[in-house]
């Protein structure tokens, strides 16, 4: 894949994630498909790409309108974009689980960075709900990766440099 | 020399990495710089009408359901626009007797969302009116359930409205009728708190909570919600009202902007 196409598929994205984003809001807690493209990008072509287009995107995301965090998309993005590349070509060299524990973790790593912004409040009030909202707004997302799985599984993403 | 680039060739990816968040953080903290609201206000006023197909939609979506909830409003106001046509004459007559100075004048701004931004978390929104209708930074939005933002960006036809649901959101407030003050920011779901509340304050479960107009952005008695819980601060002289706003929040279609506002 070129890079030309990396970046006609991260607008694509992009574009998909101002359409939808608004139809698939549950509660004020919406989709974030610019991190799924991240980390399956990051997975495929490494960390270069991975940071690059995230923090790329991550800066179109936040300039189509944020309130007083311009700039946290980036960061999260591009560090999530770091992260993944770490698991570019080793699904064959470790176990499963700790292949798809580390990927959890990159999530729910973001979603911490994200949601600490946005409910530093009730992080400081009431951690359990803290937690809760936490874990609900990286399931939501979680649950588009997981359905990702059944078309284009990270096993084969991890490795397909390699193949 | 050679070595030294070498290295730098070989650890290119975590330099980049340091450097890109450095440069995220730079923009984080610097939200605020002259350059960087004016780069967000061009590209508002450039590429806001990517995600107006989305509006659309949700546009046609909603419609059916607010028609029949106006025709349902209708027939209530019509039942009520009699009484209050003899109200109004009433209310004429006696403020000639007592020379009553009309105060409420709230100069208005109609404009439509133009897109929600694209974050996990809905904090601001993008609407249809900037510079050129006279919208700048710092003015109420309201909605007719009540306050929810106000202008962060004035573009020349489009504006970013910080949300009530952002988390560095403030307002001064005022609880009626108790009249105690106190600081509202946002807590989740429609869900807001008012700090700052003196414990000694009468408050009630229902009480409405209006902007106190001790801010420069909102005038006063704008409505902002109704009080549904309160809570004793331990070891402190003040409580913590929580306050429900709007829960239309997330389908925000059309907003006003008050441009000048006195409600006093």
């Amino acid at each position: 894949m070129s890079s030309i196409q990396i970046a006609f598929i991260a607008i694509l994205f992009l574009i998909l994630q101002l359409l939808l984003v608004d139809l698939l809001s549950l509660n004020l807690i919406r989709p974030d498909f610019l991190v799924i493209f991240v980390l399956y990008l990051s997975m495929y072509k490494g960390r270069l790409y991975g940071m690059i287009i995230g923090f790329s995107l991550g800066i179109l995301s936040n300039l189509f309108g944020v309130g007083s965090y311009f700039g946290l998309e980036p960061l999260t993005l591009t560090i999530v974009g770091y992260l993944t590349g770490y698991l570019k070509n080793i699904y064959e060299k470790v176990l499963p689980y700790i292949f798809h524990i580390s990927w959890v973790l990159i999530m729910l790593f973001h979603f911490f960075i994200i949601c600490y912004f946005r409910f530093q409040n009730i992080y400081i009030s009431d951690l359990i709900e803290f937690l809760f909202l936490w874990l609900a707004t990286t399931s939501y997302t979680m649950l588009f990766i997981l359905s990702m799985q059944f078309i284009y599984p990270f096993k084969e993403v991890s490795s397909a440099e390699i193949s | 020399m050679h070595s030294f680039y070498l290295s730098i060739l070989k650890k290119k990816e975590h330099l980049l990495f340091i450097l890109l968040i450095a440069f995220s953080l730079n923009l984080l903290l610097k939200n605020d710089t002259p350059n960087s609201i004016l780069v967000r206000a061009k590209f508002l006023d450039s590429f806001s009408f990517i995600s107006s197909p989305s509006m659309w939609l949700k546009t046609i979506i909603q419609l059916e359901q607010e028609t029949q909830l106006l025709r349902e409003k209708n027939l209530q106001l019509a039942l009520q626009s009699e009484e209050m046509v003899r109200s109004y004459q009433e209310n004429i007559n006696l403020k000639k007797l007592l020379d009553y100075k009309r105060d409420s004048n709230f100069d208005l701004v109609a404009s439509k969302v133009l897109n929600m931004g694209s974050s996990s978390n809905l904090s601001s929104i993008t609407i249809n009116v900037g510079s050129d209708d006279g919208v700048k930074e710092n003015l109420p939005i309201i909605i007719p359930e009540g306050v929810i933002g106000k202008t962060i960006l004035a573009g020349k036809s489009t504006t970013l409205v910080q949300l009530i649901t952002d988390v560095n959101f403030r307002a001064s407030v005022r609880i009626y009728p108790s009249g105690s003050v106190g600081i509202l920011r946002f807590l989740r779901d429609d869900i807001c708190e008012v700090r700052e509340v003196q414990k000694n304050a009468e408050i009630k479960l229902g009480d409405t909570v209006l902007t106190s107009g001790f801010s420069d952005i909102y005038p006063p008695n704008l409505k902002i919600g109704s009080v549904i819980e309160i809570q004793d601060e331990i070891g402190s002289f003040q409580k913590i009202v929580k306050v429900r706003i709007s829960s239309k929040i997330g389908s925000l279609l059309n907003v006003f902007v008050v441009r000048n506002g006195n409600n006093e």
